[in-house]
């Protein structure tokens, strides 16, 4: 299977601690300033108006940032679009990783507290239906990939994946465990 | 990494969609990637790629010349090394998509397909626009071939979106529903649409050209003043006592800097003829429209340099050589193809027990039909803007209630046709379970705004950030039902995508130079109309900082609830009290305080940044400024707004003379920092304003060019004996804008 162009990885706000999606713009513009990732961040666009929307969006060359309100519930979503290995596995890893790493930036942001990050549940989301469309099939070819990562991350503890949403959005993958654990010890499991 | 038993992908979407996209779209998207692959390799030149783009409806968007300010300082935005994609646009720098919808028509599947294109090429979220086309933002130049594909196996184009072309045909929305029409003009907008589309006779022109149609005269919906070309449905008895249908025309209307009314050639014109003489016309525009200074090459400047009745007299010329086409009238043949056929009987909606929001969602968003037992149902959109999966949501509603009755409007609304009055309620949970169910359509707090900084490359204020704002404090208040029922429209810049002009309280997007520092501001504009399908533009009274706009809205509307007469309209209102009581009343919020005491006045609305209007791509310029600059462009506001209160009192020839006055006052603050004894003769003034200031190109803005600076010359040049009320209109707008430009210039010098 080839990789998919578009990956999108979810790491859902803790219930309660979820912050007004307008909090974070000031946060993604320092992003901007301090270069606090290392990739090409163009813009801050604020889509806090739409109802389950985006949120507030940092807009970049090969990825994005948003505080996300889809779903109805508020999170940090990470938009591969371009660049990066072909290798699905990898290609995979490397959003999870570049995901875990922006949550925690967030939650390392006095000005956001008490937002947190509920680490035992990850929405995966492939907006490339050419490459991945939305069947059992393409689920079963992403399943080892996405456990693989799973397991890194979350140390071998058991996990769930399941597919859901409408069968018309892009395949959405939910992955579920049941032991809670600190974010930065997701992001160095995930960066070793 | 592991990897289980891949399914075989598609090589392509070519390959997969090849049997589903019209042949010939298909070899013009084709042809477009191609191009897309000469130009990487250099084998285009910039300009002509660009424009090649832009008639594929693929746009530029702010920051695409690799530079943006990030509040401290202004960075370099590091994009591969490869070619432009036109002059000083990166090409890696995302763009924006624009899709037409001729007349805001579309299917449930259709809608479903603008979801996945967005979702797979853009950010997910699908804009409405004012012309009823839909746009994606920050989408990748290399994917918009496959996105055309995409879109083109749902019978959809993006071609001449954008560029110097026929735009998206418009139409009033209700057409075919509505109580007051003459007659359902789908038919003949749609058989314009795609007649005049890639016609040889629209290829030529020097700018944009944009239709519109409407089913009755005295509404809002089709908005047909503000065209270069509109119609308006007319019925009539014939002399064997069979109905005619036919159409009132107008042409030459337009917004933007130089906004112009459209005027009326023919009061019905038969349906037979409302395609070959929008064709005479296009040959008319393309062969004597201006070519080469863009700020004066929309018909309406045609119109002006010719003169109405010599415009209209060679388009006649012109029809009358035109050899016949049978695609003038063929489709006149089947005017019932269009017809839209209700999904389900028409029902009452009885009495009972209804969801709670319902009555009060209702009350602005359901509206009777024609048809007895239906209403057309509006999904109030903020700011024109719809998720992937709220598209899919409504497509699902239309299916299950309505078929493919769904239209865009241009307030950037949706609004579903031939819903049956007993399904409202449950077209309400549905639309509320989506996120859709927002009250409030065509009231105050659905206030339209064209994109401003946000995205686009021109804005000056950020029309959205404000508008979300506005939106959100007016639907908290509670308000009078006559000022509930006003209409309000943000542009970030003049160049009016947000139809400042037309609205009861039109806002825009100005800056202002304070101290060392600049602020956001909007001016108001009242006196606009969109009613009598935009029968009146307003004329600003003043800048207000943007983030005192609410404020400032809230103490006209109270006025116009306290002081207003039985019945009296917004604008009667405004007329009878005068503008300048209105400027009174926010004079206190027109002075800006220190950076240090009210910094907040120097950021924008959803923007923490120092506000600048440098990722414009304003450049540096020379000069010399002196603190009394300030005071003479003060000076010059106050005397336009002087203008306008001559205007209003019935003295055309003395507010046009006056509005030159307040020019030549600004253009004399600027010439005194060059020659400090530039005298008040008005021919010395603008002697030393062309030698210092437009010769030089000080004052040329970086997208008008020298336009301001030539309203200069021609109103010094100008008789001011007996001025028609619509000139000294057009004048004072004129004089508005070159103080404004004549601001930007100050602020450029003090930079440099």
């Amino acid at each position: 299977m080839r990789a998919p162009t578009r990956i999108q990885v979810k790491l859902f706000a803790s219930p309660a601690t979820d912050v007004p999606s307008r909090a974070v713009i000031p946060v993604f513009h320092r992003w901007i300033q301090t270069h606090a990732i290392d990739e090409l961040l163009i813009d801050v666009t604020d889509y806090g108006h739409v109802p389950r929307g985006p949120g507030v969006l940092l807009i970049g060359h090969e990825s994005d940032y948003g505080y996300d309100l889809g779903e109805g519930r508020a999170g940090l979503l990470y938009t591969r679009k371009r660049g990066g290995s072909d290798d699905l596995g990898e290609r995979i890893h490397d959003a999870t990783r570049r995901a875990l790493r922006a949550a925690h930036l967030l939650e390392s942001d006095g000005s956001l507290a008490p937002l947190r990050f509920d680490t035992r549940e990850l929405l995966f989301r492939f907006p490339d239906r050419l490459h991945a469309p939305n069947d059992a099939a393409t689920f079963e070819a992403l399943r080892a990939s996405l456990g693989s990562t799973c397991d890194r991350i979350w140390s071998g503890a058991a996990h769930t994946l399941s597919r859901e949403g409408d069968p018309r959005a892009p395949l959405t993958v939910v992955a579920r465990t049941e032991t809670a654990m600190a974010l930065d010890a997701l992001v160095r499991r995930a960066t070793g | 990494m592991a990897t289980a038993e891949p399914p075989a992908s598609p090589a392509s979407w070519k390959e997969l969609l090849a049997d589903r996209i019209d042949p010939d779209l298909g070899r013009e998207i084709d042809i477009f990637e191609t191009q897309l692959e000469l130009r990487k390799q250099g084998k285009i030149e910039e300009r002509l790629f660009a424009e090649t783009r832009l008639r594929r409806g693929a746009y530029g968007q702010r920051y695409d010349n690799g530079q943006r300010h990030d509040g401290l300082v202004s960075q370099s935005l590091a994009f591969p090394d490869v070619p432009t994609k036109g002059p000083h646009t990166m090409w890696d720098a995302p763009g924006m998509q624009r899709i037409k919808i001729p007349l805001g028509r579309l299917t449930a599947a259709q809608l479903e397909t603008l979801a996945e294109v967005a979702e797979d090429y853009s950010d997910g979220i699908l804009h409405v626009t004012t012309r009823q086309d839909f746009q994606l933002h920050f989408v990748h130049i290399d994917d918009t071939p496959d996105l055309m594909r995409r879109l083109a196996a749902a019978g959809i184009t993006t071609r001449e979106a954008c560029g110097n072309t026929v735009r998206n045909v418009t139409a009033c929305p209700y057409v075919g529903v509505c109580t007051d029409e003459s007659f359902d003009v789908t038919p003949y907008a749609h058989a314009l649409t795609y007649f005049l589309l890639g016609h040889p006779d629209t290829q030529d022109f020097g700018r944009k050209f944009k239709v519109a149609f409407s089913g009755c005269a005295d509404h809002a919906c089709g908005l047909v003043h503000m065209h270069d070309l509109g119609y308006v449905a007319r019925s009539r008895t014939g002399r064997d006592g069979t109905l005619e249908r036919g159409f009132a025309v107008y042409l030459g209307g337009g917004l933007g800097s130089l906004p112009h009314q459209a005027k009326l050639v023919d009061d019905f014109m038969a349906e037979g003829e409302a395609l070959p003489f929008a064709q005479a016309l296009a040959r008319v525009f393309a062969r004597l429209g201006e070519k080469k200074n863009r700020g004066r090459a929309r018909l309406k400047f045609l119109v002006e340099k010719l003169g109405f009745d010599e415009l209209v007299r060679l388009v006649r010329e012109e029809r009358a050589k035109l050899p016949a086409d049978a695609r003038w009238t063929t489709f006149l043949d089947d005017l019932a193809k269009h017809e839209e056929r209700p999904l389900k009987p028409g029902s009452t909606l009885g009495i009972g027990t209804f969801p709670a929001g319902f009555a009060a969602w209702s009350a602005t968003n359901v509206r009777p039909q024609r048809q007895l037992g239906y209403s057309v149902v509006t999904i109030t959109l903020p700011l024109g803007d719809l998720t992937a999966a709220q598209a899919r949501a409504l497509a699902d509603i239309a299916r299950r209630h309505c078929g493919d009755t769904i239209r865009t409007t241009v307030d950037q609304n949706i609004v579903l046709r031939w819903v049956p009055d007993a399904e409202a309620p449950a077209v309400y949970e549905a639309l509320r379970d989506a996120g859709l169910a927002s009250p409030g359509a065509n009231t105050i707090t659905d206030v339209t705004a064209c994109p401003g900084t946000d995205t686009c490359k021109l804005g000056i204020s950020s029309s959205r950030g404000l508008s979300s704002v506005l939106s959100e404090h007016l639907a908290k208040r509670e308000l009078d039902p006559s000022v509930r029922r006003l209409q309000v429209k943000a542009s970030g810049c003049f160049n009016a995508c947000g139809q400042h002009h037309i609205a009861d309280i039109g806002l825009l997007g100005v800056a202002r130079k304070v101290g060392n520092h600049r602020v956001p501001h909007f001016q108001i504009v009242l006196g606009g109309e969109t009613t009598r399908n935009a029968g009146a533009y307003g004329l600003a009274i003043g800048a207000v900082p943007s983030k005192r706009i609410p404020e400032a809205v809230d103490r006209i509307t109270d006025l116009y609830a306290r002081s207003k007469r039985p019945d009296e309209t917004f604008q009667a209102f405004v007329q009878r009290i005068g503008k300048l009581k209105v400027k009174q009343l926010l004079e206190d919020l027109t002075v800006v305080g220190s950076h240090e005491l009210e910094s907040d006045l120097y950021s924008d609305w959803g923007d923490p940044r120092e506000y600048t209007t440098g990722d414009m791509g304003v450049g540096e310029c020379a000069g010399e400024v002196v603190p009394f600059v300030q005071f003479g462009l003060a000076a010059s506001e106050r005397e336009v707004f002087e203008a306008q209160m001559l205007l209003d009192a019935g003295q055309p020839s003395a507010a046009a003379r006056r509005a030159f006055g307040a020019m030549l006052t600004a253009a004399q603050s600027l010439a005194r920092t060059q020659n400090q004894d530039v005298s008040d003769e008005a021919d010395v003034i603008v002697a030393e304003f062309r030698k210092h200031f437009h010769d030089t190109g000080l004052f040329h803005d970086p997208f008008a060019g020298d336009k301001f600076a030539q309203s200069l010359f021609r109103a010094h040049e100008a008789s001011y004996d007996d001025v028609a009320p619509d000139v000294a209109h057009r004048q004072i707008e004129e004089a508005s804008l070159f103080i404004d430009a004549a601001h930007a210039c100050y602020t450029k010098m003090d930079t440099a």
